[in-house]
């Protein structure tokens, strides 16, 4: 189980990413939705480590997500991911594979990681030479070296054609099958309507919604909800920040 | 990584045709001994200069600045665990760079004369531990400024490093006073004195270090590269990437 309570993430400049943000994420498959910049990444990065949240917390199966014990459990893709160009696509999973206790993982099960994501063909080709959908691909595959319980994509389809999406999305329900519990973030509704178990949506960093897809659609499409839940967030912010000026004024003039 | 740079290689190869070149030079002093290790070691420590200026600005700030880090700290890696990696993964390549060029090197002062220069291998020792430090302080201006800066102090602190002594001296000679001597002692203090490292004119003449010189250097590098690694730990784990 993945908890966030209470976390918020504050930059000098942007002000606040993510805003007392509080969740409990204990399903096969949580689609973390949100518009471009809504804070998805900011969160992901705070989960596995990466950004120290301003304030609150986030626990992984009750551990501290700062504590380093944390992430034996996870498995991580970042949003483009970036390699080591000049090591081969076998290579780059060896040196992921041994940066975890009990390190050492044999070749044939990181080929099988590779085999399970369709670049097994291409395992002893230097990374430079790879497509964009195969650097997302190798991307997948090495979130998966330590055999993880839990797995944090960030917009693990982008850059695939319609094939390879296909395709993942088939070992995303796999890893479900096999108890693997996946957090998924993403801006495209189509793919999270067919995989996912429930959903988070974000706003200016700001939880707007978590629950099973199905509640929140009550029949409508996820990009129509989608939409207007997002609107009426927008449109009560506006509404209060039009209060804020007027009461401002009528004291300036009082 | 860094060893399959091809630059790398391009370094050495001409770091080692150089390195032989030392053997016409030497015909054309009618074999004199001192041309030889003279011209030898002064290559050794050029190239290895310039791998370690390379390797000290770009390999970590690469690795930050294209988010590679990403992968490895979402594993149970810490940033210090990082850097230490690097810093020593980097003078590995250096050491193994050196040991190239000096294997020739030596295999040149065998070939002419007929004997194994013991000194040059610890002028050799002492350039290494200079570019070791040389590292250290790349890393540590990476961590908190881009790859050009970091060549830039870099460069800057490898020439003063060299004049830092004789600057303090012609201070006192020339009966410097006031600020403007604060300002010489500071660089003094601060910019580390890399004329330590530097015993080629020894190594030349033949001449053994004296044991406690070496100590002393020894000591002086160990704790400068303790104090830059110990402020870039401290800078990085700060540092949102």
């Amino acid at each position: 189980m993945v908890e966030f309570s209470h976390l918020t993430k504050t930059y000098k400049k942007k002000g606040n990413a993510v805003d007392d943000f509080s969740l409990t994420v204990n399903v096969p498959i949580f689609g973390f939705l949100g518009q471009n910049g809504a804070g998805k990444t900011t969160v992901m990065k705070m989960t596995v480590g990466l950004l120290e949240p301003t304030s609150g917390s986030i626990t992984i199966d009750g551990v501290p997500s700062r504590d380093l014990a944390s992430r034996q459990k996870i498995g991580f893709m970042p949003e483009t991911p970036y390699f080591y160009e000049r090591m081969t696509a076998l290579e780059f999973m060896r040196f992921c594979g041994s940066l975890f206790q009990n390190a050492g993982g044999r070749d044939e099960a990181y080929e099988a990681l590779l085999k399970k994501v369709g670049i097994y063909g291409a395992r002893n080709f230097e990374i430079k030479t790879f497509s964009k959908g195969m650097r997302q691909r190798l991307g997948f595959a090495q979130a998966l070296v330590n055999d993880p319980e839990y797995l944090l994509l960030d917009e693990p389809l982008d850059g695939l054609d319609p094939i390879g999406r296909r395709e993942m999305k088939e070992v995303m329900r796999d890893l479900k099958k096999e108890g693997r519990k996946v957090f998924l973030n993403t801006h495209i509704l189509y793919d999270v309507e067919e995989v996912c178990d429930e959903v988070g949506i974000i706003h200016q960093g700001k939880l707007l919604y978590a629950g099973s897809v199905r509640a929140f659609c009550a029949g409508k499409s996820l990009e129509e909800r989608f939409t207007e839940i997002v609107e009426a967030h927008d449109a009560k912010a506006d509404a209060a920040k039009t209060v804020a000026v007027a009461s401002a004024s009528e004291i300036a003039q009082s | 990584m860094e060893i399959r740079d091809k630059i790398l290689y391009a370094i050495v190869a001409f770091g080692i045709f150089y390195i032989v070149l030392t053997l016409f030079f030497s015909q054309l002093t009618l074999g004199e001994l001192q041309m030889t290790k003279s011209f030898g070691l002064a290559g050794i420590y050029f190239f290895n200069a310039i791998i370690a200026l390379f390797l000290g600005t770009t390999s970590f700030y690469k690795d930050v600045d294209r988010k590679v880090v990403y992968f490895l700290f979402s594993k149970p890696v810490t940033r210090a665990q990082f850097l230490l990696g690097k810093f020593f993964g980097l003078c590995l390549v250096l050491l193994v760079a050196s040991a190239m060029l000096g294997l020739v090197y030596f295999g040149i002062v065998l070939y002419e004369h007929g004997g194994f220069d013991f000194v040059g291998l610890l002028a050799i020792f002492m350039q290494f531990l200079e570019m070791a430090l040389f590292i250290a302080f790349a890393i540590f201006v990476s961590t908190f400024s881009s790859s050009l800066v970091s060549i830039v102090f870099t460069s800057a602190v490898f020439f003063i490093g060299h004049v830092v002594s004789a600057l303090l001296t012609d201070a006192k000679a020339i009966g410097l006073g006031g600020i403007q001597y604060r300002l010489v002692q500071l660089i003094y203090y601060v910019v580390p004195n890399l004329e330590k490292f530097d015993i080629r004119d020894l190594a030349i003449h033949s001449v053994p270090m004296p044991l406690a010189s070496f100590g002393l250097a020894l000591a002086y590098a160990a704790a400068y590269i303790t104090l830059l690694l110990g402020g870039a730990i401290w800078i990085f784990d700060r540092k949102e990437i």
